[in-house]
């Protein structure tokens, strides 16, 4: 086919009767008419989706609309197609155009070229509201475009996708706006040219507003004739040409939109512009809080900003041996020297708290010490009595030269000799009144040779008497005058005379019992008491168990202690009275004594030949001045003191026994005590008691060490064992596991304690894990708030 | 009695899994930094020590016997007081990811004994009730799409302030315009406020913080945020800037604070927005307060004009008011009186079904400019375990029947409800709000969502931190320890505070572009809720929809 006639047919939309034909038989009527035209003159009469989907790129078709356009004029129009509407077109001009050309000479209502993708819609007046809305380009095709000779209507381009608008502002609907009210909304893609004023109004996060590019400039120069053409209005060329007077709102890309998205203004401009200057230029808190500091710190902060710090408490804390024992003897001292090889520091400084370590240590105490001994936890506790026994030989320590000073002790018990001990070691004159013929009271006169043995008895006694200013007066038996006269010869008298009266009941036959003084004082003399076969003991505490024991060494086959209440007897003499067979009776209350022996509340009988009875003694104090109050508790008279010793009378103190009935080392700290005091008085110093405060056993680290399978019989295994509870062992463990090197140890001068080094942690690298006190076996370290 | 024990117990002895919080440590992580526990606020962290023995078992040899392998961990306290209270700092300084707290899906049995020495359980947080509430669960389900207008959250203007103050019915509002007679203030803010939260139980990093976001949102983004200054004054520079027109002042039964603000009256730039009358509040109802005498740093004492380091009670009642016309008469009228009557006053109220009695009241009285009730899930800096979680009545059915009450009255648009407690408390505060405001809110207040949405106050209703009753908050939100409340920093709340409203503001425009509205807040607007639940329908009188 060479040369094909130009067709064209006419299309009505009307009936014969001159009514309007449906949308759907004119479509028909249409499309068969374009099946077989060039040109369609359509004289359509409100129909709508005129053009939709007609001509082609192989077969062009022209489709004239001479009367009134429907909606959707041009709709899915498809490339080769041009629609030219002679007059205005009603809503959504070239919807979901794909490529025809529409050409509206008049104006065109709301929506135009909503979801185009293609092709070309030129308005030769204005539109309405939401033109080029949704508007698509894809970028196999070209781009959709949108001419209009006037201006457009509200919300205009909203999220249009690739679609370009040219507004070209000529005889406007409204001379003030060419663009209508918040045009852009949404846009991601496209631009617009326009000419003419906006209100300003377009979305700024969607569209940028410049002057148009060279490109952009050679673009609509190159098209604007055509589009005149088209609409029949090439004379407005020039006038439309004026480059100055075009502007184009672009997509804003998303990448471009995301540096955008900071905010309106960042908010540390904001505070300087607006926020400070709100209160003339600072803080606000600048007037009622001067100097407040702040600004932005870290969670983890070392100095100042640390909510606790470490502190290095050496021996701020009591071990448990020094808390518990009477004396307050630093155990761990001792063992940090035997640890150190310093074997003879430690005996004498143990000799300077007490002159029985052999003795009272090593074999008759309890060691009240060791019972909270926190080694215990782990294995065992620390055995004293092997410190105490190694001390056995050793020499007096050193005493200072005399002083001047005479103080006199009646009593040469173990509370006497403490304080005549202190006294003497540190320059005073001490002198003993004993009433008896030997020094030691109940320790020498009542304690079994079998539960202290006479050869550490007598090497301790020889090492007290070998001991400067010391004075004993044996046989000496004082009155209220005698101690009146002691008074005027001493700078002061000391009573420590003891409990040597022994407690008796009255029931029938009480003229038959023994007291157990007088049974032990006599069993260790040349004369013991004669002893039946059975022996019964009324009281069974550890004096009950000392009768017992002597009473079967004297001849005893049976030995019953009886008691009232459970038996109060524990330890060495309870363990020693069982050995040699001796049984326990409780309760069992006396009725009688007969020469059969004892007779109980129910009657039965209690064969005994020997009735002993132990139930305590009391002081006897016919020589004590009536200057010195007394406190009577149940039935006996004993010295009322102070804390540290004082009486009413203030040139007499008293200590031991006679003050409050005790152990043995009760007697030698009161000693210590009561002579410290002394020793502070006669220097004008203020006394102070021993205050220091336990050490919590769950400060110390307990699972640095590891259970040892037996106790030790040395004293070097009880030192290699000591946890020194509160007291560094200089074992750099701190130094180790601090995370931030905070923490290091020098060298210091010594202070009283001698301790020549300290630890300390510096403030500038300390952060406060508390990982010091968490790691340190002694429980030095601690964290507290500053 | 004097015992030994070898290992200790008491009645309140636990074992680390008896704890609400377990720390999960891995030795196999950990560097031994010591962060964590420099980090923990409460101590409950620590380094320990282990020694594990291996024995040497060979039946066939004699050398038998043991020996030690010592190893260290970081081991989490069992005393009550140093619990673990799974605020997670140890696991936010962790380099190694080697440490964090788990919360105990077993019965914990820390609640039996937090009352030591006498002293009930006390605590900050709100109500601890995980799990949806009442308010999470309403949906907005009358969705305009071809009935009505469509609306465009994206694309088309809303109004979605609201009115805080006396609105007069037209007429009257007429007839006094004409006449020249006293109209009621009003201000229109935006429908979430910052809700009372005083200087004091904040810090002045938080406080700050928060006020400097609210002039942010003002003055840059054009959101017309109000805060809520709670009871304990203003520093006075504030009182006399231009910011204070975004702060609603609080006076309550202690009255902390109102020298400071009675001197600063004559060099005001501009009026306050509203002054808030506190008569109670959700989280203790009928409870007073108490700022710890360690919270009274020489500024708090400044501020509230009081001596450093005292105990500061606000009592539960006000102390010479003895009924709700004499409040009302007394307390509203001075303080509209000081402020000239150019300022709404409000009084904030407990929820409580006594709360009608009040509104009632209110009703009649021509200088109330609305009503804020605050419902049991409302947070607190310090309240009585027994108070926050048993007390008071939520705040749902609460507002709807006051709300209801006042529109058979006819007086729905006069004065405003302003509704609390438990707004976004699963986070979703603008659903919570924008359901309050439907069943007849005019606004919410909102606190513990903003100190966890700006600050990030590690407050949960599984009892997670909750410590802000004894000044260790962790982040430095309600600490006047510097050391705690300088880790925050007011630039950062500041900025979150805007992020927030612009983020509430969009979600609003998303409920409300679905139902069909745009210009005004759809307050009252219960034919757009749903529920799923038909008792709560029926009491809420709303649809009941499944």
């Amino acid at each position: 086919m060479s040369e094909t006639k130009h067709t064209i047919l006419t299309v009505r939309g009307r009936d014969d009767n001159n009514l309007r034909i449906s949308s759907k038989l004119f479509e028909e009527e249409v499309r068969g008419a374009a099946a077989v035209a060039d040109e369609l003159i359509l004289e359509s009469y409100g129909q709508h989706n005129i053009g939709l989907r007609l001509g082609s790129v192989d077969k062009p078709l022209t489709i004239r609309v001479k009367g009134p356009a429907g909606q959707r004029l041009g709709c899915m129009g498809l490339k080769g197609a041009t629609i030219i509407c002679e007059g205005s077109a009603s809503d959504d001009v070239g919807y979901l155009n794909i490529g025809a050309d529409v050409v509206v000479k008049g104006d065109a209502t709301n929506g135009v070229c909503n979801a185009m993708a293609g092709g070309r819609v030129m308005i030769g007046g204005s539109i309405g509201a939401r033109g080029l809305t949704m508007t698509k380009w894809n970028p196999d095709y070209e781009r959709p475009e949108m001419w209009v000779l006037g201006s457009v209507g509200d919300t205009f381009a909203e999220f249009n996708c690739g679609g370009v608008g040219v507004v070209c502002g000529f005889n406007p609907k409204n001379p003030a706006n060419v663009l209508g009210y918040r045009p852009c909304v949404g846009m991601v893609g496209g631009k617009i040219f326009f000419r003419g004023p906006i209100d300003d109004s377009y979305a700024k996060t969607n569209a940028k507003l410049t002057p148009p590019s060279d490109e952009e400039w050679q673009w609509l120069s190159e098209r604007l004739p055509e589009f005149l053409d088209k609409i029949g209005r090439s004379e407005l060329l020039a006038a439309l040409s004026a480059r100055a007077e075009w502007n184009v709102l672009a997509a804003i890309t998303p990448q471009e939109r995301a540096l955008m998205f900071s905010g309106p203004m960042p908010m540390a401009e904001f505070r300087r512009r607006i926020w400070d200057q709100g209160f003339g230029g600072g803080d606000p808190l600048r007037d009622v809080a001067p100097g407040l500091e702040r600004s932005l710190i870290g969670v983890i902060e070392p100095g100042e900003f640390r909510r606790k710090k470490p502190f290095w408490a050496n021996r701020d804390a009591a071990a448990p041996c020094t808390f518990y024992c009477p004396i307050h003897i630093p155990t761990i001292d001792r063992l940090r020297m035997l640890r150190e090889g310093r074997n003879d520091e430690a005996y004498e400084m143990l000799l300077r708290y007490t002159p029985f370590p052999a003795s009272v240590c090593g074999t008759i105490c309890p060691n009240l010490c060791i019972q909270n001994c926190s080694r215990e936890k782990i294995d065992y506790s620390i055995d004293a009595s092997v410190l105490g026994r190694s001390v056995q030989t050793a020499e007096p320590p050193q005493a200072l030269p005399a002083t001047g000073k005479r103080v006199a002790i009646i009593g040469g018990g173990p509370a006497g000799m403490a304080v005549a001990w202190h006294l003497a070691l540190n320059g005073v004159e001490a002198h003993i009144f004993e009433r008896d013929q030997q020094l030691g009271g109940k320790l020498a006169q009542t304690i079994p040779w079998e539960r202290l043995s006479r050869a550490v008895w007598d090497v301790e006694i020889s090492r007290f008497l070998k001991t400067k200013n010391l004075h004993v007066n044996l046989g000496a038996s004082l009155s209220k005058d005698k101690v009146e006269e002691l008074k005027k010869q001493f700078d002061y008298v000391v009573v420590a005379v003891g409990t040597h009266q022994p407690r008796t009941l009255s029931f029938p036959g009480h003229e038959r019992v023994i007291p157990a003084l007088e049974y032990l004082k006599a069993a260790k003399s040349d004369k013991p008491m004669a002893t039946g076969k059975q022996v019964v003991v009324i009281g069974a505490g550890n004096v009950g168990c000392d009768v017992a024991a002597e009473a079967y060494r004297l001849g005893a086959d049976q030995v019953v202690l009886v008691d009232i209440q459970k038996p109060l007897a524990f330890g060495k003499e309870r363990a020693a009275a069982e050995a040699l067979g001796a049984t326990f009776k409780w309760p069992f209350m006396t009725r009688e004594v007969t020469a059969e022996g004892l007779i109980g509340a129910d009657g039965v009988l209690l064969p005994a030949q020997t009735v002993i009875i132990s139930i305590g003694d009391i002081p006897s104090l016919p020589f004590l001045p009536d200057s010195v109050d007394v406190v009577k508790v149940a039935g006996a008279s004993w010295i009322k003191t102070d804390e540290a010793g004082r009486t009413s009378d203030d040139k007499i103190l008293a200590v031991g026994d006679v003050e409050r009935p005790g152990l043995a080392t009760n007697a030698l700290g009161a000693g210590k005590r009561t002579a410290e005091y002394l020793l502070a008085a006669f220097k004008g110093e203020q006394w102070t008691p021993f205050r220091q405060r336990l050490i919590n056993y769950e400060d110390l680290t307990l699972a640095h060490y590891d259970p040892c399978t037996d106790r030790g019989t040395t004293d070097d295994q009880q030192a290699a064992r000591c946890l020194s509870c509160g007291s560094c062992r200089d074992c750099h463990l701190c130094e180790t596991i601090c995370p931030t090197g905070a923490i290091f140890r020098r060298e210091i001068t010594p202070g009283p304690d001698g301790v020549d080094y300290e630890y300390v942690s510096d403030d500038d690298k300390c952060i406060a894990c508390g990982f010091c006190a968490d790691t340190c076996p002694c429980g030095i370290w601690v964290l507290r708030p500053f | 009695m004097v015992s030994v024990r070898s290992i200790y117990t008491s009645p309140s002895s636990l074992t680390y899994h008896d704890l609400p919080w377990i720390i999960e440590h891995r030795e196999d992580r950990c560097t031994l930094c010591g962060r964590c526990t420099a980090a923990c606020p409460v101590g409950a962290i620590y380094l320990t020590y282990r020694r594990q023995r291996m024995p040497k078992l060979d039946v066939l040899q004699k050398k038998r016997g043991n020996e030690y392998r010592h190893f260290t961990g970081i081991r989490q306290h069992t005393v009550i007081e140093k619990r673990c209270i799974g605020c997670g700092m140890c696991a936010s300084v962790c380099p190694n990811e080697a440490i964090g707290p788990h919360v105990n899906d077993n019965e914990h049995r820390s609640a039996f004994l937090l009352n030591q020495k006498g002293d009930a359980y006390k605590r900050g947080g709100r109500r601890n009730a995980p799990g949806k509430t009442v308010l999470d669960r309403i949906s907005f389900g009358r969705i305009s799409m071809l009935t009505d207008p469509a609306l465009d959250a994206g694309r088309h203007e809303f109004n979605i302030n609201t009115i805080l103050g006396r609105v007069l019915p037209p007429e009257e509002f007429l007839r006094r315009k004409l006449t020249g007679e006293w109209i009621p203030p009003t201000r229109e803010i935006f429908p979430f406020i910052i809700g009372s939260m005083s200087f004091g139980a904040l810090s002045p990093n938080m406080w700050l913080g928060l006020l400097q976001g609210v002039a942010y949102c003002n003055e840059v983004l054009g959101i017309p945020v109000v805060m809520a200054t709670g009871e304990g004054g203003c520093p006075p520079w504030v009182l006399k800037s231009p910011f204070l027109k975004y702060i609603i002042l609080q006076i309550a039964s202690g009255y902390f604070g109102w020298d400071e603000i009675i001197r600063a009256i004559p060099d005001m730039q501009c009026d306050p927005a509203a002054i808030e009358i506190k008569y109670g509040q959700g989280a203790k109802p009928g409870d007073g307060g108490l700022l710890m005498w360690f919270k009274v740093s020489k500024l708090i004492a400044r501020l509230r004009g009081v001596p450093e380091g005292v105990d500061l009670p606000s009592p539960p009642v006000h102390q010479t008011l003895y009924s709700i016309e004499e409040s009302v008469m007394k307390m509203i009228q001075t303080m509209s009186m000081a402020f000239g009557f150019r300022v709404p006053v409000y009084p904030k109220i407990s929820g409580s079904t006594s709360a009608k009695s009040v509104l009632n009241n209110l009703v009649r009285n021509p200088y109330a400019g609305g009503l804020l009730i605050d419902g049991i899930d409302g947070g607190t800096g310090a309240a009585y375990n027994v108070s926050m979680d048993a007390t008071g009545h939520p705040i749902a059915s609460n507002l709807r029947e006051c709300y209801l009450d006042l529109v058979r009255q006819g007086r729905q648009n006069e004065i405003p409800l302003f509704a609390a407690g438990g707004v976004g408390k699963n986070g979703n505060v603008a659903q919570n709000g924008m359901a309050l405001v439907m069943l007849g809110a005019s606004g919410v207040h909102i606190g513990k969502y903003i100190m966890q949405a700006t600050a990030g106050c590690l407050g949960n209703e599984m009892g997670r931190c909750n410590v802000c009753n004894v000044g260790l908050c962790p982040k430095g939100i309600t600490s006047q320890n510097p050391k705690l409340y300088r880790r925050l920093d007011p630039d950062d709340v500041a900025q979150r505070v805007a992020d927030v409203f612009m983020a509430i503001r969009t979600e609003v425009k998303k409920i409300m572009a679905p139902l069909g509205r745009s210009q005004s807040l759809p307050i009252g607007m219960s034919d757009a809720l749903g529920v799923d639940d038909k008792a709560i329908a029926e009491r809420l009188q709303i649809n009941y929809i499944c």
